[in-house]
């Protein structure tokens, strides 16, 4: 085991991927295009994670720490890789800073983006100041400490929730027909602390159909309603308007449950974004020759393996958001789950 | 405009007039027909407060619309199907208030079986957050004194009077609310109902054990039509009781 293991990505899953490798004494190196570590909860201020409603620093503060103090990891920001040749075992990988890697074997972890809700122009984001979106409302809350309308910065007396804002919609192409995973938790979470810090503020969140799995249901989908008073209604938002006379919003649905149209006045709207393969994951994919799901253009896993962390190509694997929406704590253990794929593929044996 | 589906238009909303005048304007010979949109255009979340924060209607929050209550309710499935529990959560939830008030002449008709709270995956209290749903109407004037409700009174005078009901008289005095024409016999103003102007499946109900000799149930109605039935000492309990009530609020003072 003399050639070294690359990673691509310094998001949780790539971060998760590299410590644990490192840890077991295999020489790696983690390439990252930004020119800090952490992803995108790190990069782009993330509140509170669901579902353990940690911060960013206390979840992934530790994994940064380890993988910057481990020897046996190389970490290089800034650098994307250019191209890749060879074959499992014998990859020779060049960089975008001009170096050269001669590597085993390969760890994509290269993430998402999320949606641009500009795409969604009925919903008059980028039009109308008090429609953000929900990363802009955890932004708020981590940057600022408080909730406020962007285009007065008073308190809003109402908040809207827009579910599914680039998620499950064929409108957009076959691309975006996924459903996002996190975002009906993440709201049910968003709502229940807006609700605790302001109890005067009313939120509504608008769904199709609330899709907080497993032991998620509790926490996201009925704390909000019976400890802090969420109200849920069933309707699609067709347009955001705004109207002049009392300088409030409209949100233009239809309440499917009364089957009544229905413009309800909203001081502050907060679309819950979808999530789409990130440029890097379209490019690595590309690079490396790696199968991708023909709509969404995620990367998919081997269809030989039950294991959902192999690739079509031997000796390269792939964890975390580059496969399709996932939430943070999953994405670390596919990280971790790299690595041990990783050690299983160089047959490398761990002595106690 | 062709109208393309009439039945989502209320006849209130359709103004039809000789002369109509909108905003102070004029419009009549341009215009004879106007329907006014059905958008819901706020909720009343005060009104939605005002149940949720009564101790019986706070279950209210913990609904998600599955329609189990419903779905159970017999007077959904066999008597009206504008009846429905489910949907009266959710307008209530969100302070609908006139889309509650098109079912004010349906929504007392619970019988309260209970089978939707019983069964109720969520555990809402679908009966009791019914009846806060009604009585917060009442309150706000949005709903007149219903039947059941006016039923309850009758009830409850019973029992406070006796410490418990006489099937007769709680049956027949009822109708004679109603307005029926009850018959009475002179001497002990007992009700006849033979001779009454009572529905058909009342007096089917009464001549039923007569026919089939059912001895035994006649001899005991006939006594307690004579003798009222009452809790022992009951007069003792009843002061108490009607002292609580009163100073509750529950009933109004000497009454």
């Amino acid at each position: 085991m003399t050639k070294s293991v690359l990673v691509i990505g310094g998001g949780p899953a790539g971060l998760s991927a590299a410590r644990a490798l490192g840890k077991l004494g295999v020489p790696t190196v983690l390439v990252e295009k930004e020119n800090k570590l952490g992803g995108r909860p790190v990069l782009e201020s993330y509140h509170t994670l669901i579902p353990r409603k940690m911060t960013p620093s206390q979840v992934l503060g530790p994994y940064i720490e380890d993988v910057q103090s481990n020897d046996n990891v190389k970490v290089m920001l800034g650098t994307e890789i250019e191209t890749c040749e060879g074959e499992a075992g014998d990859f020779k990988v060049s960089l975008s800073n001009g170096e050269k890697l001669e590597v085993s074997a390969i760890v994509v972890a290269t993430g998402f983006q999320h949606f641009d809700a500009r795409r969604k122009g009925e919903l008059g984001y980028g039009i109308y100041p008090d429609v953000i979106t929900n990363l802009q409302l955890e932004q708020m809350f981590s940057k600022e400490g408080k909730l406020y309308r962007p285009s007065n910065g008073e308190l809003p007396k109402r908040v809207a929730f827009v579910f599914c804002v680039g998620s499950r919609d064929r409108q957009l192409g076959v691309t975006n027909v996924h459903c996002c995973r996190y975002g009906c938790a993440l709201s049910g979470l968003q709502a229940s602390e807006i609700r605790e810090k302001y109890p005067e503020v009313d939120v509504f969140c608008y769904y199709m159909d609330v899709r907080t799995y497993g032991t998620w249901e509790y926490p996201f989908y009925w704390a909000p309603q019976e400890e802090y008073g969420v109200r849920y209604v069933r309707g699609r938002i067709a347009e955001i308007t705004f109207n002049p006379a009392d300088g409030r919003l409209r949100v233009k649905h239809e309440d499917t449950i009364v089957q009544r149209p229905a413009e309800i006045p909203m001081d502050l709207v907060v679309l819950v974004l979808g999530m789409e393969p990130s440029p890097g994951t379209k490019k690595v994919a590309k690079i490396l020759g790696l199968k991708q799901d023909p709509d969404s253009r995620f990367i998919v896993p081997s269809d030989e393996s039950g294991s959902n962390i192999r690739s079509n190509k031997e000796g390269i694997f792939i964890a975390g958001a580059c496969k399709g929406p996932i939430d943070i704590e999953s994405s670390m253990a596919e990280g971790e789950a790299a690595a041990m794929e990783v050690l299983n593929f160089l047959g490398a044996k761990v002595t106690v | 405009m062709p109208i393309h589906e009439r039945s989502l238009i209320e006849s209130e909303r359709v103004l039809r007039k000789e002369r109509l005048v909108i905003d102070g304007i004029d419009v009549s010979g341009d215009w004879n027909l106007i329907i006014l949109p059905r958008t819901v255009e706020d909720y009343d979340l005060d009104f939605a407060k005002e149940i949720m924060e009564s101790p019986d209607g706070k279950t209210i929050q913990q609904c998600y619309q599955c329609s189990y209550c419903t779905a159970s309710c017999p007077v959904h499935n066999y008597w009206d199907d504008r009846y429905n529990p489910r949907h009266f959560i959710y307008l209530a939830r969100l302070g609908m208030v006139d889309e509650l008030q098109k079912r004010v002449d349906v929504m007392w008709r619970c019988v309260s079986c209970h089978k939707c709270t019983h069964r109720c995956p969520k555990g809402v209290l679908v009966e009791d957050v019914l009846k806060v749903i009604l009585r917060v109407m009442y309150k706000r004037g949005l709903i007149g004194d219903y039947p059941s409700k006016k039923f309850d009174q009758f009830f409850t005078e019973s029992v406070l009077e006796y410490g418990r009901i006489e099937d007769g008289e709680l049956l027949f005095g009822w109708m004679e609310k109603q307005g029926y024409k009850i018959k009475k016999d002179p001497i002990l103003r007992k009700p006849i109902p033979f001779f009454s102007d009572i529905p058909r499946w009342l007096k089917d109900m009464v001549s039923k054990p007569i026919k089939e000799g059912n001895i035994s149930f006649i001899m005991l109605n006939a006594k307690h039509m004579l003798f009222h039935p009452r809790t022992k000492e009951w007069n003792k309990f009843k002061q108490v009781l009607r002292r609580v009530m009163e100073e509750e609020g529950a009933l109004a003072k000497g009454g």
